[in-house]
């Protein structure tokens, strides 16, 4: 007699214990809190402008399903604010632990920053799988891609997101610091390593 | 990361699923407004309209309002069962479709616990059953039935199987050899009494004390005396 994953109406209480989850798949797209905040308040928003059905616990996919559309339109109206680089201390206060792991802060700020470098299709499939968490299936069918499509953006996000935080090679640094410039011709201060 | 060597994709598949960062306080706060103020309207049910001037000066008023009723259980080993508890489950969505009617009775629905029919209002009250869910709470099946009106009103029938727990605290009515307690709980309006030996737990949205009493004491479904 006990409930099979039959079609039932979401439960909007039900949401809350994602905000986290959401925030962090938002923030990863964004790469901004700033952004991520107003993202995960829109999908909120359009998730409870109306009953929604769902199938069994299928609220995270769904949520993602949402969280994609209210994405991609935001890009699209071009609504959102800039990007503002996040300061440590920001980052920091978004950590549940503040104080005694600043630098693990940082590199989260970072490797959302990068993940919201890439293509749109490429941040969502990594967003979808290793942020929010959910298998390729649901993945698929929240981005509305085949299985398989998913797989390959996936693997293409990961190893742009490796290739991008990848540090320049020794030999070029110390070339780099020779010529007292960056890459980009910036001169490189003298605090620099 | 500048001075370590490149992560792997594996390191950073690694990394990215083991970060925790938590949404600010501020957001949480937000998305729990938001969530209170549509619920409602989103669960298709009606804003719970607490009927304070029914039971304004009525001399049970504090007792009913305060009354989050512990419901101790005579036996199972988990967590007793809360009556807190059983109404929450009469607020949650249905899981399952609506029972049908008894075709060998209709009076009654095809879902029972314990051989405690869940009873069928349409023809009498109006009140069609919309949809059903089972839970286990406490040791205990839970089975909820709701029904709606024409007027969109609900109500969230539970009965629980098993020993009959004990229930205090609310208002007491006793009609027909039957104890009704009568309490709010979860912001709405409950009734609880016994069926043949089994806690019925009965909440209304847009439901007044006076309709809730009369669909629980409807003569027709063999109630008992409450404990």
């Amino acid at each position: 007699m006990l409930a099979a994953p039959l079609m039932h109406t979401l439960d909007p209480h039900s949401l809350t214990k994602h905000v986290d989850r959401l925030y962090r798949a938002a923030w990863a797209l964004c790469g901004s809190r700033e952004d991520a905040e107003d993202l995960v308040q829109e999908t909120f928003a359009r998730v409870l402008s109306r009953p929604r059905m769902i199938r069994g616990d299928d609220e995270l996919y769904y949520l993602m399903r949402v969280l994609r559309n209210t994405f991609l339109t935001s890009l699209r109206t071009a609504s959102r604010r800039p990007v503002t680089a996040a300061t440590l201390e920001d980052v920091v206060a978004a950590d549940p632990r503040p104080t005694n792991r600043p630098e693990r802060a940082f590199e989260v700020q970072e490797v959302y920053a990068t993940i919201a470098a890439l293509p749109d299709d490429f941040r969502l499939a990594l967003v979808a799988v290793d942020v929010l968490g959910l298998s390729y299936r649901e993945a698929a069918r929240a981005l509305q891609v085949r299985e398989a499509t998913l797989t390959t953006r996936l693997f293409r996000a990961r190893k742009q997101v490796a290739e991008l935080l990848e540090p320049p090679e020794r030999g070029q640094v110390a070339e780099l610091h020779r010529e007292g410039t960056d890459a980009s011709g910036v001169s490189i201060g003298e605090g620099m390593s | 990361m500048s001075n370590e060597p490149p992560p792997t994709e594996a390191e950073i598949v690694e990394f990215v699923r083991s970060i925790d960062a938590r949404a600010p306080r501020e957001l949480h706060e937000r998305m729990q407004q938001l969530v209170a103020e549509r619920a409602p309207a989103v669960s298709g049910r009606r804003p719970t309209a607490i009927r304070f001037g029914l039971l304004a000066g009525a001399p049970a008023l504090a007792v009913a309002l305060v009354a989050v009723l512990v419901v101790s259980l005579a036996g199972g080993g988990s967590s007793p069962l809360t009556l807190d508890q059983t109404v929450a489950l009469t607020l949650r969505p249905a899981t399952m479709v609506a029972p049908d009617e008894n075709p060998h009775d209709g009076m009654q629905l095809m879902v029972s616990v314990d051989g405690v029919p869940f009873p069928y209002w349409e023809a009498s009250f109006g009140f069609r059953a919309t949809g059903e869910r089972v839970d286990r709470a406490g040791g205990r099946n839970v089975t909820t039935v709701f029904y709606a009106d024409s007027h969109h009103d609900w109500l969230g029938y539970a009965i629980v199987s098993g020993t009959p727990p004990q229930v205090g605290g609310g208002r007491v009515i006793d009609r027909g050899g039957t104890s009704y307690r009568l309490l709010v709980a979860h912001g709405t309006n409950v009734v609880t009494w016994l069926r043949a030996g089994r806690l019925c737990v009965m909440s209304g949205h847009g439901v007044g004390d006076g309709t809730l009493m009369a669909l629980a004491s409807w003569h027709a479904m063999g109630t008992t005396f409450a404990s």
